[in-house]
């Protein structure tokens, strides 16, 4: 059916997809690649090449290390976190309750709010709203979670899993909604109790939604950013400057390109192998079920 | 005596224990999520004095509209919403046209460069565009792109279109092949047949890719803050960000601007609930 002048059409409707993404991703990756060899500030019309050099400045400096266990704490957090409550909330919502359409959608709402505006809602929570419980409870509780280093990660981890958690259990949601009922009606005949089909029938079941929430949120969290410029400004001190607000740091503000652009790559190559690894491993898992 | 006429009725107690648990948990919860957009809500119709006085959930004494009348036209907020809704539009219709024809001939086609091209759209969704940011920024400065509605528009369909390409592939097998032979039969070409016979058929997709992309670029700050610091072509997050950063008490305007800029986001997820979660399902779970 297809002949050989369809084909060179065919090829024609892949182009301009193409052209644009070579643009927008592959030669700014290619670029970035070349410019972590440099030392250029962004501004001068000669780039020098360093080399290795900033690679190798990238293991002695300690913002950079505050930056990784900062990321890669909040990543782990997320994961675990979004996982668990948003599999929990679609459990709950798939129990055959009446009205499920509106607690997903008031559930669901905060996936619509912009991060910037996300990190401001929650700094106003914890300046305004929550003290007000201490004075009517008579209580003496520290709600100003963004103002030092020990509660910064659990205020930021609170804001973000509030906007994302909706997100994830409309996938695990819809995931649910495809476990065939007869599975379920076996499983009693033989007995199996309520807890042991969840570990028997719906965990296996879910296990291409749990790829895909596991590998989204380890993607998203990796590359926060937006969070953090309108909740804590990276601080305080550098307590939650995150890779991106780093090389934000680094390159716009302190005018090292080369260096910024070898701090980004270190975080693409973070993120291939981060989330390659964890296609892999989950895939050969779905398989084995 | 009680007990026994449920019985009778075939309810036990237990289930009706277990129900009412089952409602108010979901039910709690769902309040607790809304609560914060109900603050801002309740901020955004309040007066100074009751910013800072008295018990903050308190609903407002009057409404005062002139918050958002000072958000929309005092902070200029009317340029930056139609900033970010002529680039928003623009893009995600572009992106929904050309990821599209690019899914089609992938899912069409067996050859090598079809194969590959899908795997080179893959490394787009695996890096996401916040991680290339400092040489799209290069690249957009060197190419005078920057400070130009047009420059940001192209960034947010390049980096669009992988997930645009990945959704609207797995949607293919949805829209029956004999259609477009029937259609090259009667003539026409392969442009005619994408526009008048694949995307029609392709309607959900194409409505959870627009609402999908719409949310990501509405949303965006880093690409626009680089893009554009000109004050007439800047977006609602970046002029948002600079009155939080200015605001000390009077933060009520802020909670109107707020109000503003999520309401068409906030419309148009409702009007398309059901496509959205059609198209989650299709193509995050299956995928």
């Amino acid at each position: 059916m297809i002949n050989h002048k369809h084909k060179m059409q065919y090829l024609s409707l892949i182009i301009p997809a193409m052209l644009l993404f070579s643009f927008g991703v592959i030669l700014p990756a290619i670029m970035g690649i070349y410019y972590s060899f440099t030392s250029w500030n962004g501004m001068t019309p000669e780039i020098p090449w360093v080399g290795l050099d900033n690679y190798r400045n990238i293991f002695h400096d300690s913002y950079v290390k505050n930056a990784w266990v900062f990321t890669i704490k909040f990543t782990l957090w997320n994961t675990v976190l979004q996982n668990v409550f948003a599999l929990l909330f679609a459990l709950l919502l798939n129990a055959g309750i009446k009205g499920k359409n509106i607690f997903r959608t008031m559930i669901f709402i905060p996936c619509l709010i912009s991060p910037i505006i996300v990190g401001f809602i929650w700094q106003r929570i914890f300046l305004n709203i929550l003290p007000y419980l201490n004075i009517l409870f008579g209580t003496d509780i520290n709600f100003l979670l963004f103002g030092s280093a020990d509660t910064v990660l659990s205020g930021l981890l609170l804001a973000n899993n509030w906007q994302w958690i909706g997100y994830w259990m409309l996938i695990y949601l819809a995931a649910l909604q495809t476990i065939p009922k007869y599975l379920y009606e076996a499983a009693k005949v033989d007995g199996a109790s309520r807890f042991r089909q969840f570990f028997i029938i719906t965990v296996p079941m879910l296990a291409p939604a749990f790829t895909i929430s596991i590998v989204g949120i380890t993607i998203g969290s990796l590359k926060v950013y937006e969070l953090l410029v309108s909740a804590t400004n990276g601080g305080p001190g550098r307590s939650s400057t995150s890779i991106i607000y780093l090389i934000y740091n680094t390159a716009i503000n302190g005018r090292q390109y080369g260096y910024g652009s070898a701090i980004s790559i270190t975080l693409i190559a973070a993120l291939l192998v981060v989330a390659l690894w964890q296609l892999s491993f989950l895939r050969k898992k779905e398989v084995q079920l | 005596m009680i007990h026994s006429n449920f019985k009778r009725l075939g309810i036990s107690i237990q289930k009706i224990i277990g129900k009412s648990v089952l409602y108010l948990v979901t039910g709690i919860t769902s309040v607790l999520f809304v609560l914060p957009v109900f603050m801002v809500l309740n901020y955004s119709f309040k007066t100074k004095r009751e910013l800072v006085v008295g018990n903050p959930l308190k609903l407002p004494e009057t409404l005062q509209w002139d918050n958002y009348s000072y958000a929309f036209y005092r902070l200029d907020m009317l340029r930056s919403f139609t900033n970010t809704a002529f680039y928003t539009s623009v893009s995600v219709f572009i992106i929904a046209i050309v990821a599209g024809a690019a899914a089609w001939a992938i899912a069409r086609n067996r050859g090598r460069f079809f194969k590959f091209s899908y795997i080179y759209f893959l490394i787009g969704i695996l890096i996401p565009y916040q991680a290339l940011f400092l040489p799209i920024y290069i690249i957009g400065y060197t190419m005078n792109l920057t400070n130009n509605a047009y420059g940001i528009i192209i960034m947010y369909v390049a980096t669009g279109l992988s997930f645009g390409v990945f959704l609207m592939t797995s949607f293919m097998n949805t829209v029956p092949v004999e259609l477009e032979e029937a259609s090259f039969l009667d003539g026409c070409s392969i442009y005619r047949t994408y526009f008048s016979v694949v995307l029609p058929l392709l309607k959900p997709a194409v409505a959870t890719l627009i609402i999908m992309q719409a949310f990501q670029i509405w949303n965006d700050y880093l690409l626009a803050s680089l893009f554009v610091s000109k004050r007439s072509l800047t977006t609602l997050n970046v002029v948002l960000q600079s009155l939080f950063s200015q605001q000390s008490s009077d933060y009520s305007s802020a909670m109107a601007a707020i109000i503003i800029s999520i309401s068409p986001i906030t419309i148009l997820y409702i009007s398309v609930q059901k496509y959205f979660i059609q198209g989650l399902t299709a193509g995050a779970v299956k995928g």
